[in-house]
């Protein structure tokens, strides 16, 4: 009966142990040396062999019944735990979290990225070219003749007072410079830095991005350039767009285009197109035969088409810009706001 | 450009044309029609009026009380002041609610308390002209309460052409030749125009001499018995649509005939003339004219200049002179017809700022053929306006030019292979002759006569025509086609692949933000940075002043935008992947050295007392590393440099980054890694509240791209288990860390791996000049397990190695 009465009260206090450092205590000390079992295990050997036997039983039947308290009594007061931290006390959803610091591209090599992705997926050559350039490429291989008012000062930063070297105007002397170097057929497109002499104000800058593309082959014909440039937009928007040509005069492309393309901006009162739902995409041309020779390749085998796509406007466009001199700025709060 | 249909109306049936459709038309075959306006659109507002009846205003001797009939029923009375009203009249009356131009609205009033309602207009009341003595008397009879414009026919629409789609188009700069176009395009007859000179009297003409090859044809046309008169209205509403302010007869004729063929003309007073009569040669240098706005110009040799009795009478091509303006009562005329070469006009007038109307059309090239009809035009003209006018003398046709017609053989098949379309032979034909080509089969192809105004600059090849067939085909009409070609993997191009993953590593990974600058840097900034004495590529034009400079490299680009964005962030990071020039590496083209850069600032606020890993060098040095390593240069080196790359950075604190070291092997610097010169915070604006901690590195990616990349090769995962240890150690200032590490893996023995520093201590417990480092490092080894007491013997040896530095290991 004694034993009884000392089980019950150690279920008792096992029932009470607070948290799972005092069951541990408790464990030790009913479970241990000193304790409860302990106490009736060194009784034992004392005993007559008669009655060793049953109180052998009496003990492991006490221990198994302490065991069993303890784990339960464990498990209750882990069922506790987990229920206090599915409580959540003190979650505020409406803190902020700490600020991670970021990092940003700019928005040109975005945009240069994604026409570059399409590009190359149709074949087309990456190429790069100097800033400052020979006047013969940036013009005169370009069929654009000493007397032409492109090359006045007013449009033309001059390095030299002969007019050998100057900042170029336009990504077009890539192409020659291709042209020179690769075999037929060939397509390839340059992006790069170009400059124009003219004041800066929100909407003119002298230094911009433009992304030239020459494509060279056997009859390449005007149909090839509109098949070309609706499947570019096609990569870039993910859906048809329209475009049409229209006369346009570059003295490096005979005949001449300008390309627009319908407005994928377009809302009430648009002002990106201003209502016209057109939108002047970039100008083109098949490859005027005198620029060929220039660079080497025979006009009666091999044709081509040119375009130049304004990078710089097409970032301007496609997030709403209004200040073109935030492009060039390094304003921090501007570049933020682009992703990395 | 402006271009009245009711101009071009003259020229071609516009019967049932639609103004926006026709500049759509345009637009699609010609040039670009920027805008679509009526013609002063009040004037449909503005009703013809009859006056019935005309009484005095009992209190205003100078007012009438007018009752005028607008077609209404009851007559509208209204009070005019004008002197010529009178009954009978028909009149342009403005009914109440009419806005007029000036933003001036009818309203009902009473003008000496007599009710008016409604306007009777003037001519400047309608901005027709600056006539404002009185209304404005309609002529014929106008019906009544019909809209004034229409009743008069002067109602109009005008289409604002593109200026640059008409550059190469010479034959574009007046109404005639738009005209041509869309006689073409509408498929409706060019209504002939009579140009040809009426009959000539036998005396002698002004002698014409042209001493400059930039004056290729001058004719000079006398005339007589030229009287006062009036402007026609039909012509004034023309040269108001197309905004050119009728002035007189005179001015307004020869207005009209350049916007009609795209002649410039001009008139001198024969009076004013010497007797010797007209040289066209070089100004000499000094020489001034007063031209007709009465500015004087100050000329040199390259300015052309018409010139009687020695002194200039007109800048030729651009703008007359004020000495032989033609007045009010000159009878006797000298008529100037000419073609002056395009670029000494164009270089003239953008050196003088003075562009004209004349001067725009020049610079195109105009036919040489034109003056002959322009001549004859404006003759015509003015006897049908001035009967009694007379042309004394014969024509003075002078100068050195050719028609430029020519013939051009077209293939049809390269057409239909440029265009990618199939155009037949016939439809080529008859597209070319619609605007004025002669076409012809020849030898199986096609012989094509294109007509002088078309052949001076714009037209000499077959390409040429492909355009002409190709737009007035419409390029709309063309299938689309895809290109068809070997799909060959572009070349692999090391360069990009390096720029583009330094872009992702440095905005990803190190948080950086991309920026790109001008390529421009000012003088003052190299000055403050030290950098003004390097050769530099610089522009002999540039958008300001003391900024003409082209780079040869990126940082100092970002050291200006230090200070602006510190005013707006705590802290600043940055990089730019650019080019630089470097002139003294020319190659024998004359083309200067480019090379290509990644420059990084970080900029942070200055903090009192920052732990090592927190100052902005090391924070830079964290990043260059991490970058370096992740383009697989895992061997990257910071080096003390003894003499620094650039000027502008802090004397000591500034290392070089080396990669390829190994051994013996030397290895390339490719770039550094520096605090700016403290002295430069002042100067670059980072100082007082903004005083910052700023790093700044370069690294060369044209030297990076020379050393080989160490590649990913896999190394067993291992098999023993390591353990962690942390070791601290005291070493006086003088120790480099370096020889530091050298001691922990010497210690080691290829046991000690992954050692990092995580805390750099100094106090007064150390003593002085010595400071406390702390590693973290695993001992490790690939054969066997490693035990307590490798670590003890480990710390034994390291013990012994630090004792031979001075240094000890701290317990
Ligand atoms: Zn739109």
């Amino acid at each position: 009966m004694d034993n009884q009465a000392n089980l019950e009260t150690a279920q008792a206090r096992i029932a009470e142990a607070p948290d799972p450092a005092a069951l541990a205590a408790l464990e030790r000390e009913l479970l241990g040396k000193d304790g409860l079992l302990g106490q009736q295990l060194s009784a034992i050997p004392s005993l007559p062999p008669a009655e060793r036997g049953p109180a052998g039983r009496a003990a492991n039947e006490l221990k198994t019944a302490l065991t069993a308290g303890l784990q339960a009594r464990a498990t209750e007061l882990a069922q506790a735990d987990l229920a206090r931290d599915r409580a959540g006390v003190g979650f505020d959803a409406t803190l902020p979290p700490p600020q991670v610091e970021r990092g940003s591209l700019h928005p040109i090599t975005h945009v240069t990225r994604k026409l570059v992705e399409v590009f190359t997926s149709m074949g087309y050559h990456i190429l790069d070219g100097p800033e400052v350039e020979l006047d013969w490429y940036n013009f005169e291989a370009l069929n654009i003749s000493a007397d032409h008012p492109a090359r006045d000062s007013q449009d033309t930063f001059y390095c030299d007072e002969k007019g050998s070297l100057v900042l170029r105007t336009h990504t077009s002397p890539v192409q020659v410079r291709a042209m020179e170097r690769l075999t037929p057929p060939f397509r390839l497109v340059c992006p790069g830095k170009v400059f124009r002499q003219e004041s800066t104000d929100a909407t003119h800058e002298h230094t911009f991005h433009q992304m030239e593309g020459l494509v060279v082959g056997k009859d390449i014909s005007v149909g090839h350039l509109v098949g070309t440039m609706k499947t570019l937009l096609r990569g870039i928007f993910g859906r048809d767009i329209d475009v049409r040509l229209r006369p346009g005069h570059f003295p490096f492309v005979e005949p001449g285009f300008e390309l627009d393309a319908r407005c994928v901006f377009c809302s009430d009162g648009c002002r990106v197109c201003k209502g016209t739902r057109w939108i002047e995409l970039l100008p083109c041309g098949l490859v005027h035969p005198k620029v060929l020779q220039a660079a080497g390749i025979d006009p009666d085998e091999w044709s081509g088409f040119a375009f130049g796509l304004g990078l710089s406007r097409l970032v301007m466009l496609s997030h709403g810009i209004d200040d073109v001199r935030h492009l060039l700025g390094g304003d921090l709060r501007f570049l933020e706001q682009f992703s990395c | 450009m402006l271009i009245s249909m009711r101009w071009l109306g003259r020229h071609v049936d516009l019967t049932g044309i639609d103004p926006e459709q026709l500049a759509l038309d345009l637009t699609l075959s010609t040039a670009e029609v920027e805008g679509v306006e009526r013609f002063a659109p009040y004037l449909s507002d503005v009703v013809v009026g009859h006056v019935t009846e005309r009484i005095k205003h009992p209190d205003a001797d100078k007012l009438g009380i007018c009752q005028v009939d607008v077609g209404t029923g009851e007559p509208l009375q209204i009070v005019c002041g004008a002197p010529n009203v009178a009954a009978g009249q028909r009149v342009a009356v403005a009914t109440v609610g009419t806005v007029l131009p000036g933003d001036f609205k009818i309203k009902k009033s009473k003008i000496r308390g007599v009710p008016s309602v409604g306007m009777i207009c003037s001519e400047r009341e309608l901005g027709l002209s600056d006539e404002h003595d009185g209304i404005w008397v309609l002529p014929g009879e106008p019906t009544v309460g019909a809209p004034v414009a229409e009743a008069i026919g002067i109602d109009d629409w005008v289409l604002e052409i593109d200026n640059k789609s008409l550059t190469h188009r010479p034959d574009l700069w007046g109404h005639r030749g738009i005209a041509r176009e869309v006689a073409a395009i509408l498929q409706r007859p060019l209504l002939p125009l009579e140009t040809s000179m009426p009959e000539l009297g036998s005396e002698d003409p002004v002698s014409v001499r042209v001493e400059s090859p930039a004056c290729s044809r001058y004719i000079g046309l006398s005339i007589d018995g030229v009287g006062q008169g009036k402007t026609p209205d039909w012509m004034r509403a023309l040269l108001l649509a197309t905004d050119q302010r009728p002035i007189d007869l005179l001015v307004d004729l020869s207005n009209f005939v350049m916007g009609d063929l795209g002649q410039p003309n001009h008139t001198f007073d024969r009076d004013q003339l010497s007797s010797e009569g007209i040289v066209v040669r070089e100004a000499r240098d000094g020489e001034t004219l007063v031209t007709l706005d009465e500015v004087q110009r100050n000329l040199q040799p390259s300015d052309l200049l018409i010139c009687s009795g020695g002194e200039g009478v007109a800048l030729a091509g651009i703008m007359g002179g004020e000495n032989s303006k033609v007045k009010e009562g000159t009878a006797r005329l000298l008529l100037e017809v000419a073609c002056f070469e395009p670029v000494p006009v164009r270089r003239t007038s953008s050196r003088l700022g003075l562009r004209t109307d004349s001067s725009a059309r020049f610079e195109k090239h105009l036919d040489p053929t034109l003056p002959l009809q322009a001549a004859g035009h404006f003759a015509r003209l003015l006897r049908e306006l001035q009967p009694d006018v007379s042309f004394p003398a014969q024509l003075v046709d002078v100068g050195d030019w050719s028609d430029p017609a020519c013939e051009i053989p077209l293939n049809p098949d390269q057409v239909r292979r440029s265009l990618g379309a199939d155009i037949s032979d016939e439809v080529m034909t008859t597209l070319l002759t619609s605007i004025d080509f002669g076409v012809q089969s020849q030898d199986g192809g096609l012989m094509v006569r294109v007509p002088s105004n078309r052949a001076t600059k714009d037209i000499g090849i077959e390409m040429d025509l492909v355009e002409e067939i190709g737009r007035l085909y419409r390029y709309g009409n063309i299938p689309e086609q895809h290109l068809v070609g070997a799909l060959v993997p572009p070349p692999v191009d090391h360069r990009r692949e390096l720029t583009e993953s330094c872009r992702d590593l440095l905005a990803g990974g190190a948080r950086f933000h991309e920026t790109m600058s001008y390529s421009f840097q000012s003088d003052s900034l190299h000055q403050m940075l030290g950098l003004d004495g390097d050769p530099y590529v610089s522009v002999i034009n540039p958008v300001a002043e003391g900024s003409a400079r082209i780079r040869r490299t990126v940082l100092p680009s970002l050291l200006t935008l230090l200070e602006p964005n510190r005013r707006q962030r705590e802290e600043v990071r940055l990089f730019e992947i650019g080019k630089g020039y470097r002139p003294e590496e020319a190659n024998d083209r004359g083309e200067p050295k480019e090379v290509h850069e990644l420059g990084l600032v970080l900029c942070q606020s200055k903090s009192d007392n920052p732990s090592f890993e927190q100052g902005a060098l090391a924070r830079l040095m964290a990043v260059v590393k991490d970058l370096l390593g992740a383009l697989q240069f895992p061997d990257l080196q910071f080096v003390p440099c003894e003499e620094p790359s650039v000027p502008w950075v802090h004397p000591v604190r500034r290392v070089e980054l080396v990669v390829g070291a190994s051994g013996k092997q030397a290895g390339t610097t490719i770039g550094f890694v520096a605090e700016l010169d403290p002295g430069l915070a002042g100067p670059l604006g980072i100082d007082g509240e903004l005083a910052s901690d700023t790093a700044a590195a370069c690294v060369s990616l044209d030297l990076l791209l020379e050393q080989e990349p160490s590649g990913t090769s896999f190394v067993p995962l291992p098999r023993y288990p390591g353990f962690k240890i942390d070791v601290a150690i005291v070493a006086p200032d003088e120790v480099p860390a370096r020889d530091l590490a050298h001691a922990i893996e010497k210690a080691g023995k290829g046991n000690a791996r992954d050692l990092v520093v995580f805390d750099l201590f100094r106090g007064e417990q150390l003593g002085a000049d010595r400071r406390s480092l702390a590693y973290h490092l695993v001992l490790q080894n690939d054969k066997k397990t490693l035990t307590d007491k490798d670590a003890q013997s480990f710390l034994r040896r390291l013990e012994r190695g630090l004792g031979e530095l001075g240094a000890e290991l701290r317990s």
